[in-house]
């Protein structure tokens, strides 16, 4: 029901358009796809075709202030028998600056508050430019997706309203409340507030706080400051933590559960513009005694112009297990329409003492190839090595339309 | 007390952070009649084709840090909060949603797939294998974008007694039992419950130990919050374990 209002409304403005003084402009990319993969459920080999359609429709009105914004896909299974899937992303109407103060959105589209995020087929409305508060409420059917299709149910709705300060430079704040609900039953109900704080041109102070109201719990805490004495180099130090809360109509959200915490260190240098470096340490204590470290190192090379090389190292170890690994990828541009990447990936992982060590491999190879201005065609190939698959063969061919 | 100070905390920081803002754009405004005043946030719409090293220098004679950088995936929450999100001058939420929910139209040549989904970096080589190492480093990580559904649709499909469960090992006819007398589930469970929930969506297994009059499974401060659950969800949970008017 609501897809075909949605379908009538952009039929309704395809038809506005030539009857308007004047001009409405229509951007967006078309991208068809083929892609193969092995169908980890049934071990088949499996052909998909996608097609990815992605717009906007701008100055619908005289003063460019309506605006429609769609994207979404669809894949057709060629030969498992997997059938037809797709996803509607979003595909919301928008008015901006009414009387200057009011955006309106209303369609599906995805709202993010310091609360929680959600995808919702529905409002938005912010209020702004009435002082130093903004106020933005939105609500709607909550959307989920899941593996094959959408996964929401009747009564699945989503809920949240929001002050923060509005046009301070140096200055972020928002408090928000969101609730969901499952099935008509409240699920969620969470107060969340983020801030940021720029501070003696060197330093950044941020946060992000969610308390769970029908637990009485602090499901997140983050507490981080960045410091940045020159240009090229960012310090970062941060605190989280965090307390499971599962929805209020799940059997587990009354079971007693462990407060996770982590403590994140982290340097990130760009010692010119041929070389950056970044390497981070995270503690991490799982409650009970447990406790995780994580190691990583990465750098990017840029040694002439057409070529970029990425590199990086991670060391996960842990009461969780233990993993480690690099990932390296190379991307080359032969022509100013022609760029070829390869890339491979290695690691080592163990979850547990009671088995043995597990080796994961990866290699590709891709190419890009620029047909026009406003079209492209790609081709990538993939081999795994695994301890489900000597090989598995994956790849995909895409061709890119903007118009 | 602790959470009250915790929550006046919240409010004594929200109260100086927006007391200090005011302050420092009356104090800019003041400085800057003869200008432009300098509290506004800046557009980005113009520098969106520009290169990431380009912005540093004038990011930071802003006093701003360079937000573009490694880090960004891991960061970015809260520079994509609600208040000063410049993100949508030069992205759109196909942006957003291509990494949170698996689509692919604007995908680089290092960008993977997961069957006929895109993934980000973090999930790398065989990720069926690895994830559930990943999946408890933050217990949060995974929710940003797979509702507890997304893992049990996927689970449901393996045959039972075909995974490899820490702690489930070695026990039963399948290898994916617990037996009374092994603590380790109850701290692998406290740790980690959201894993349970991946292969036990209704928590079957659970209230076999832990319904009414067997092993209490709630936390410390049950018997103050309880009522919050009866007032949002009704008797949905309760009598799963309860009869009605028990609890």
């Amino acid at each position: 029901m609501v897809r075909k209002g949605f379908v009538r409304l952009f039929l309704g403005i395809l038809l506005l358009a030539p009857s308007t003084g004047w001009a409405i402009e229509i951007h967006g990319r078309s991208s068809t796809q083929l892609e193969w993969f092995n169908n980890y459920f049934n071990d088949q080999r499996q052909v998909e075709f996608g097609q990815y359609l992605r717009f906007s429709i701008t100055n619908i009105d005289e003063e460019g202030k309506a605006s429609v914004f769609g994207y979404g896909r669809i894949n057709q299974d060629l030969n498992n028998g997997e059938g037809f899937n797709a996803r509607l992303y979003y595909l919301y109407g928008e008015y901006r600056d009414l009387f200057g103060k009011v955006d309106i959105r209303l369609g599906r589209q995805f709202v993010n508050y310091a609360a929680g995020s959600a995808i919702i087929d529905g409002g938005q409305v912010v209020l702004k430019n009435i002082g130093p508060v903004a106020f933005s409420v939105a609500g709607g059917r909550d959307v989920i997706f899941g593996l094959d299709g959408e996964a929401s149910k009747g009564g699945d709705l989503a809920f949240a309203v929001s002050a923060y300060l509005h046009g301070f430079r140096h200055t972020d704040l928002e408090v928000s409340w969101l609730r969901k609900w499952d099935e008509w039953d409240v699920a969620r109900d969470v107060i969340g507030a983020a801030f940021k704080q720029y501070l003696f041109n060197s330093l950044r102070v941020y946060g992000n706080i969610r308390y769970d109201i029908v637990s009485e719990t602090f499901t997140e805490i983050l507490g981080g400051v960045k410091y940045f004495p020159m240009a090229n180099l960012v310090l970062t130090g941060e605190y989280y933590q965090s307390y499971p809360t599962f929805d209020a109509t799940s059997i587990y959200s009354v079971f007693a559960v462990d407060r996770y915490q982590e403590a994140v260190f982290r340097a990130d240098y760009t010692i010119n513009r041929m070389i950056t470096v970044n390497g981070g340490y995270t503690a991490q204590w799982f409650g009970e005694g447990g406790r995780g470290h994580i190691y990583h190192v990465g750098f990017s090379l840029r040694p002439i112009d057409p070529l970029l090389v990425h590199v990086e190292y991670d060391n996960n170890q842990g009461y969780n297990g233990k993993a480690h690994g690099f990932i390296a990828d190379v991307y080359y541009d032969l022509t100013k329409d022609l760029q070829v990447a390869g890339g491979m990936a290695y690691d080592v992982y163990k979850r547990d003492v009671m088995q043995d060590d597990g080796t994961a491999r990866l290699y590709w190879l891709g190419g890009k190839y620029r047909l026009a201005k406003n079209m492209t065609a790609s081709l990538r190939i993939e081999d795994n090595s695994n301890e489900r698959y000597h090989n598995d063969l994956q790849g995909r061919f895409v061709f890119n339309y903007d118009f | 007390m602790k959470k009250c100070f915790l929550v006046f905390m919240l409010l004594a920081l929200s109260t100086f952070v927006a007391h200090l803002a005011v302050a420092q754009k009356a104090g800019e405004n003041g400085a800057g009649k003869e200008t432009a005043p300098q509290s506004a946030k800046e557009s980005h719409k113009e520098y969106a084709d520009m290169k990431i090293d380009e912005c540093n220098e004038c990011h930071k004679g802003e006093g701003v840090s360079p937000n573009h950088d490694a880090d960004w995936v891991r960061t970015h929450r809260v520079t994509a909060g609600k208040a000063g999100s410049n993100c949508n001058q030069c992205h759109d939420q196909a942006y957003c949603l291509d990494c949170h929910t698996g689509g692919g139209i604007d995908p680089d040549l290092g960008t993977r797939n997961y069957q006929r989904d895109y993934v980000p970096r973090s999930h790398r080589t065989d990720f069926l294998s690895i994830h559930p190492i990943k999946a408890l480093d933050n217990p949060q990580s995974c929710k940003r974008c797979h509702e507890p559904s997304y893992c049990n649709e996927c689970h449901s499909r393996f045959p039972k007694g075909s995974l490899k469960i820490k702690s489930h090992l070695m026990l039963g006819p399948n290898g994916q039992r617990y037996t009374a007398g092994v603590q380790e589930h109850a701290t692998e469970a406290r740790r980690n419950l959201q894993s349970c929930q991946t292969c036990h969506p209704d928590g079957d297994v659970c209230i076999q130990c832990h319904s009414s009059g067997k092993t209490n499974p709630h936390p410390r401060n049950w018997s103050r919050i309880k009522d919050n659950y009866k007032d949002r969800a009704g008797s949905r949970v309760c009598t799963k374990c309860h009869l009605p008017g028990t609890y």
